[in-house]
């Protein structure tokens, strides 16, 4: 069903728009890329913060201030991004096993980090010298572990019958 | 074009053919080297932004600086070693790519860069560390470091698509950057 549906979607008007320019898929993938960077170190900033390996002198409200932003935008540039390469190469996309697994990390690591940002009290984000429980710096190295399985699984996509075996369809 | 022997050699070496051989040297590595890669441009950004005044603050440059550094450093050399496991399983065919030769230039480019501004400019730091604007010397170099690392990233991307083997990317048939032939 899902092979049918990316071989529908990759016969579509704009599917085919994509596959016809051809400087598009490598520009997208570069933008990917940078945007893993912004991505990724604002997530490992913020964590490293609250872990406590980095600009500990300042409150975790600015820390979070200064990188959860860019954090965001380049989210959403990278899904933006990304929604074009799978529309330009659907079925290389849906039939790799590598991209659901990518997909289902994103989706509780991107849940997991709005729930931290919404849960903070308010002592913690105010004061520079304010603790954070175990629990709450197991959480946030957890989310810079399923973002390097993210980034993996990003990689994977283009390797998936080596990566995957019998499990690639 | 003649490859210089050295290029042929290290191709026949014994992890250039780990490399062609095992099915998952491949993704594992480019993996690395894109995450490597990717903490480089990120960390060096921070920098980089600061030193244009993005954020407002008058937060220490060279203490941004010294917190980045291990991981900056840290990643680059594995993003190093990484790179040159990807180049010496098809030395000869990186050695010929335009856009290889490209993302090295630009790779020296970053170097002068981030040395001219770690051994000239920064001799006057202490008058503008904590400036939110800092001298214009570093200005300029956070601008040029910004556009040399995208560069980068960029030009990176392109050797894939122009690099005429197939190792899991699928190129479309209308595709051809071959900087090669003109």
């Amino acid at each position: 069903m899902v092979r049918d549906f990316a071989a529908w979607l990759e016969t579509t008007g704009i599917s085919v728009k994509v596959q016809s320019i051809s400087w598009i898929i490598p520009v997208l993938q570069s933008l990917h890329i940078l945007m893993i960077g912004i991505v990724f170190v604002s997530s490992l900033m913020i964590t490293l913060r609250v872990v406590g390996g980095i600009r500990t002198d300042e409150p975790f409200a600015t820390v979070w201030g200064r990188f959860a932003p860019w954090m965001w935008s380049g989210l959403v540039v990278m899904a933006l991004s990304g929604l074009v390469l799978i529309i330009g190469e659907p079925v290389r996309e849906f039939t790799a096993v590598s991209f659901w697994l990518k997909m289902s990390l994103l989706v509780i690591s991107v849940t997991s980090i709005f729930v931290f940002g919404r849960t903070l009290r308010p002592e913690t984000l105010t004061s520079a010298t304010a603790e954070f429980s175990a629990g709450r710096k197991a959480a946030a190295l957890a989310t810079v572990f399923l973002w390097l399985a993210i980034i993996f699984l990003g990689r994977a996509i283009a390797y998936d019958a080596a990566v995957w075996g019998h499990l690639h369809s | 074009m003649t490859t210089p022997s050295i290029v042929t050699v290290v191709e026949g070496s014994a992890p250039a053919e780990w490399m062609r051989m095992s099915l998952l040297s491949m993704p594992v590595v480019e993996a690395i080297h894109v995450l490597t890669a990717a903490v480089v441009f990120g960390t060096i950004l921070i920098v980089d932004l600061r030193l244009l005044g993005f954020p407002n603050t008058r937060r220490s440059i060279t203490r941004i600086e010294h917190e980045l550094l291990r991981y900056t450093w840290g990643a680059f050399i594995i993003s190093v070693v990484t790179g040159i496991l990807m180049f010496v399983a098809n030395a000869t065919t990186y050695y010929g790519n335009t856009a290889f030769r490209l993302k090295m230039l630009a790779l020296l480019l970053a170097g002068v860069n981030m040395a001219v501004f770690e051994l000239v400019t920064k001799r006057g730091v202490a008058s503008w560390d904590k400036d939110v604007t800092p001298a214009r010397a570093a200005r300029f170099a956070g601008a040029a470091s910004i556009v040399i690392w995208t560069a980068v990233i960029f030009i990176a991307r392109w050797i894939a698509w122009t690099k005429g083997y197939s190792a899991g990317e699928s190129i479309p048939e209308n595709i051809n950057f071959d900087f090669s032939t003109p």
